[in-house]
Parts: C-alpha cells; structure tokens; sequence
C-alpha cells in the first residue's frame, strides 16, 4: 500500500525566509568563525587569508601568568555574582509578583534601571561613591558592582515564569496540609527554578563579559580578563586575544550547557 | 470514612471594599451529603467555596466543620479535599507523587503511603500510570488523579470547584456518575459548586441556588425545580413560562402544559416555532391575547403532533403554576 505524501511546494515566500534565516544565522555566527580562524592562524600578527593551523596562540595564552590570573578572576567573580543575583533576584522577583507592594510598577521600573543605564556611567559612579566612602576597589565591591548589573536579567525572567504561573496549584498543596514554608520549597520553587537559573546564566555571562564597570573598579593585578584583554590589545594585536576570545565563548557556552543538562532550560522556553 | 457536618453562619464577603461577593449567607449542610451550590458566574459560589476552603477569610459570620468553628484556621491545618476546575496538578511530579503528597504532609510511614496511593489509584482506575506526569494524561485522567490525591488523605469534607467543567459531555455525564457513586461508597461530605444546572440536578442531595451573592433557595433537585421559590430559581433551571395573574407572578414549566384544541381552552394561540429535541419537542406559542408561551411535547409517535402555523388550545392544573414570590 502506497500513500501518495502531499509535498508542500517550495513557493517564493518560503524561499525568502529560509535564505532571510541564513543570512541572520551567518550575521551571528560569522564573528564567532573569524575569531576561530585568527586563533588557530600561527602568523605573528593577524592577517588574511590563514595560512595554516597551529595552537600556538592558545599555548601563550594559558602559559601567561597574567591571563590565566585574570582569567580565574574573572571565573571566581563570575561565579559569585551568579549566586548572588539569583538569590537576590529570585527574591525580588517573587516580592514583586506576589507582595501586594504599593507602586509595584514603579518597583519593578526601579529594579530594572541597571539595565537602562550605560554601564560605563554605572561604572564611573560607583568607582567615585567607592572612593569619597574610603572603601578603595576590593574585589567584593567588584562583585556587588557586577550583580548590580546582573540582577534585572534574573528578576525578568522569574517574573515572566511567575506570571505564568498557576496559584491553584499552590492552593491545592495548601488544602492537602502544606504549610506556607512548605507550599514554596515543594511547589512554587521547582516551578520557578528554571526561569530563575535562566536568569543566572545571563547574570553570569554578564559579569564574565563585563568590561565597562570593570575598568573602573579593578585594581593593578586584579584585573578581570576583559580589562586584561584590553590592555593587551593597546600593545600587542596577536592570536592570543583570538585564543582568549574563543576559551570565553566556550566557558559560557558550556555554563549555558551545563545548566540546561542539570535543570533543564527547556521548561523555560517553552513559556 | 468520616464526614462531618459544615455550617455557614451570616458569612459576607467584599472584595475591595465595593464588591460584595457573599452576602450573609447562612448554610446547613449535613454529614454525608452530596451539596451543590448553584448559579450564574459572579453569583458567590465559588466565593463561598473558597471561604470553606481557608482561601478567603470572611469580612464577618463564622464557618464551622463538625461543630468546630474553623473560621480563623489556615487552609493547610482545615484537613480538606479539594478538587479544582483546573485540577491543579503539580506538573513536576509523577502522578504517584501527586497522589502522595497529601500523606507526605501527614508525615505519614512510607510503606503505608505507598500502599494507599495504589488503593487510591485503582479506586479511580488509574493503576498503572504512576510514573506519568500530570502532561502525558488526558483530561479525563488528570480528574481521576486530582480526585484520588484528594481522598487518599480521608478527608471529612471534599470541596469541588467545577471539577467537569473541562471535560466533553460524554466524559462528564460518565463522571457524573462515578462521582456520585464514590460519593456515597465514601460518605464523605461534599460540596459542589456548579453554573450546570442540569448537572446540580442529576448529582445532589441538596442544591443551594445562588444569585447576587444571597442564596435564593436551598432544597433537594425535586423541590427546585418543581416548586421554585424566586423568579430568577424558577428562571435560572429548565425552561420556565411566568404568567402574571391578578398582581400574582406563577411559574409554569412547559411539561406541565397539555395541547387540545383551540374550543375550549385555557388560552388559544397559534404554533410559531417548534423545536425538535429527539425525545420531546418544545414549542413556542403565541397566544391570541400576545403571550409567548413554551411547551414541552414528549412524543408518542416520531414527532410532535403539532407543526408551526397549527392553532391549538393550551390547558394545565392550577397546582402546576407555582406561586413566587416578590
């Protein structure tokens, strides 16, 4: 038995978007390439075409003393600045969706603010309030500086899960004998989990890309990579800052990965 | 099983401080009754519901459950069943755990948990699908887990928020009959808020009728539809015709009226429309002197004996035309 399969004719309209898809897919991903081919280029300068593949500039850069200190710097931070925004924005989020607070929009316009501000105006003001206030560029007062930035992403995506969010499911964990602490650890927190952990991979990727604020708050020997980086490139323009920018795309990438195998990211796209 | 008796004692409800959503509302439901709460949406049964439930803490009157006044007890110590319109599944456990939950809080001994979870599972035909999740089910199934993660704990009193309403027609009168069925094989109390009159009628022991936050009339299904107190009771269920006689508005349903010829009868009128209902046809019959009247033909043959344009005479008992008040 042979069924005749209705092919969907390959019309003009179609066309357009799947080439409208490519081209966007090659304007996103072609920087990422070029950086590739410059890191893996042996030649002492960057230049086009390659002329062949080598890890050379990807041994300078973990052998420098000077990256990999910024760099698990920069890790550390990053890793600080995760936990504490998702603590902090997790609990914004849930005051703000579920508190009842007089001015609830003008709250959550006042908590969103970092993201609105340029980061290098953020940075400039908080390195003079360090200052006049005698607390100097610790690294702690770096790490507030970037969970101030991060925090909005993390209360954005828990509010949009919360207001999705069903309250009879809630409810029903109340009537079968929940009390309030337990209807939160049993019930509201798993269904919240992903929208928050969706926020702290942003809040991570924020402050281990974080340059503008950083330049401002890092000390001499203290430096994050990008501030390093940087500084780098103002005297040498070699395949390392091409070895540096790949080992970053592909530590957040595989925070990104990690995250979505441990709590499954998924659920929340799906909203 | 035990059930207990709930009293509603001039309960009023007001949502910011305009709306009044239960409006000294005062209710006997006995220990083992089926009990509906009926009316249109904003009608304050599901308010009164959820007053029951802990949800909603009463402006003033009180609530008591087997004679204990529960009035300022939080929802999760009120030891109740509840199954919502929703269902209100938790999406991120299996329907075991679902199932479990309640006695979990209980801090009931696990093996004893996993014993009543299987009894409560096949005692709604669920076994065999305790590692699904709430999302792999059919809308039928995920009714029978709520209801079984409601009555596993033993609950006294089970609160029932338009638990049919999502389900086709089918599946609803099946589970209309399951539902009632466990309901007496348990004796548990239950209350029932349904806009379904139909479905009020063919479930309960007792149906409240609720309009405007007030309750219009308590009674068994036989004594609400036959004898509506109200205007809106008598409105709101089954087609009803109202005939204003002498400042006296009685209500008349369409059954009740006989077709004869036009020589002879209570009122003399002319077929305008007739539909056809399989078991009976409803006819509207515009009577010489303007009335619009309703009448409900069971059929003896294939269909009714009257055809639209046909004169015909209308008659009825004076006991069937019900006396309202206000």
């Amino acid at each position: 038995m042979s069924a005749t399969r209705n092919k969907r004719p390959l019309d003009a309209g179609h066309a357009a978007y799947l080439a409208l898809n490519a081209l966007l897919l090659t304007f996103l991903l072609a920087p990422i390439a070029i950086v590739l081919v410059f890191a893996l280029n042996p030649t002492p300068y960057i230049s086009f075409p390659p002329v062949g593949v080598s890890l050379r500039w990807f041994g300078k850069f973990f052998a420098g003393t000077e990256f990999m200190n910024a760099l698990w710097l920069s890790l550390w931070v990053a890793s600080v600045v995760l936990v504490l925004s998702i603590l902090i924005g997790g609990a914004c989020a849930l005051a703000l969706a579920r508190g009842n607070l007089p001015g609830r929009a003008f709250l959550t316009a006042f908590f969103m603010s970092p993201l609105m501000l340029p980061a290098i105006l953020t940075g400039l003001a908080l390195f003079q309030a360090y200052l006049l206030s005698g607390i100097g560029r610790p690294v702690w007062g770096l790490i507030l500086a970037h969970t101030l930035v991060a925090v909005p992403y993390v209360i954005r995506t828990t509010l949009a899960v919360l207001h999705n969010f069903d309250r009879r499911i809630e409810e029903a964990a109340a009537v079968l004998g929940a009390s309030p602490a337990r209807v939160f650890f049993e019930v509201t927190l798993p269904l919240i989990r992903p929208g928050v952990f969706a926020g702290g991979v942003f809040a991570f990727i924020v402050s281990f890309d974080q340059f503008p604020v950083s330049l401002f708050l890092v000390v001499p020997k203290g430096e994050t990579l990008p501030v390093v980086l940087f500084n780098y490139m103002k005297f040498d323009l070699d395949g390392a800052i091409a070895a540096a920018s790949m080992v970053s795309i592909l530590l957040a990438l595989s925070v990104v990965l990690v995250l979505e195998r441990l709590i499954g990211l998924k659920a929340y796209v799906k909203l | 099983m035990t059930s207990a008796a709930i009293r509603l004692e001039q309960v009023t409800k007001t949502f910011d401080s305009r709306v009044v959503a239960v409006d000294a509302v005062t209710l006997d439901i006995a220990a083992g009754e089926f009990f509906s709460l009926l009316g249109p949406s904003g009608c304050g049964k599901t308010t009164s519901l959820r007053i029951i439930a802990g949800f909603e803490h009463p402006d003033s009157g009180r609530v008591h459950v087997g004679g204990r006044d529960i009035t300022d007890l939080p929802v999760h110590r009120r030891d109740m069943g509840m199954v919502f319109q929703s269902y209100a599944l938790f999406p991120h456990r299996t329907v075991a755990e679902n199932v479990a939950f309640g006695l979990r809080m209980r801090e009931v001994p696990k093996s004893e948990i996993a014993r009543r979870v299987q009894a409560a599972l096949s005692q709604v035909a669920l076994t065999g699908l305790e590692d699904r999740k709430p999302s792999q089910l059919s809308g039928g199934q995920q009714q029978r887990v709520a209801l079984a993660r409601a009555l596993v704990v033993e609950p006294p009193v089970l609160l029932c928020d338009e638990p049919l309403g999502a389900l086709d027609r089918k599946l609803r009168q099946q589970m209309q009959f399951e539902l009632k069925e466990l309901q007496k094989r348990l004796g548990v109390t239950l209350v029932f808020v349904t806009h379904d009159q139909e479905e009020a009628l063919a479930m309960s022991d007792r149906i409240a009728v609720m309009n405007k936050g007030r309750v219009e009339q308590v009674g068994s299904p036989t004594e609400i539809y036959e004898r509506p107190r109200t205007r809106f009771v008598a409105d709101f269920i089954g087609e009803i015709n109202i005939l204003e006689e002498a400042g006296v508005a009685r209500a008349l349903r369409p059954e009740k009226i006989r077709l004869m010829p036009p020589g002879g009868a209570r009122l003399a009128g002319k077929v305008e429309t007739a539909n056809y209902l399989g078991g009976s046809t409803l006819l509207r019959v515009r009577a010489a002197d303007g009335r619009s009247m309703l009448v409900r033909e069971t059929h003896v043959g294939e269909r009714a004996s009257r055809a639209p344009g046909d004169a015909v005479g209308l008659t009825w008992n004076d006991h069937d035309a019900v006396a309202l008040e206000g």
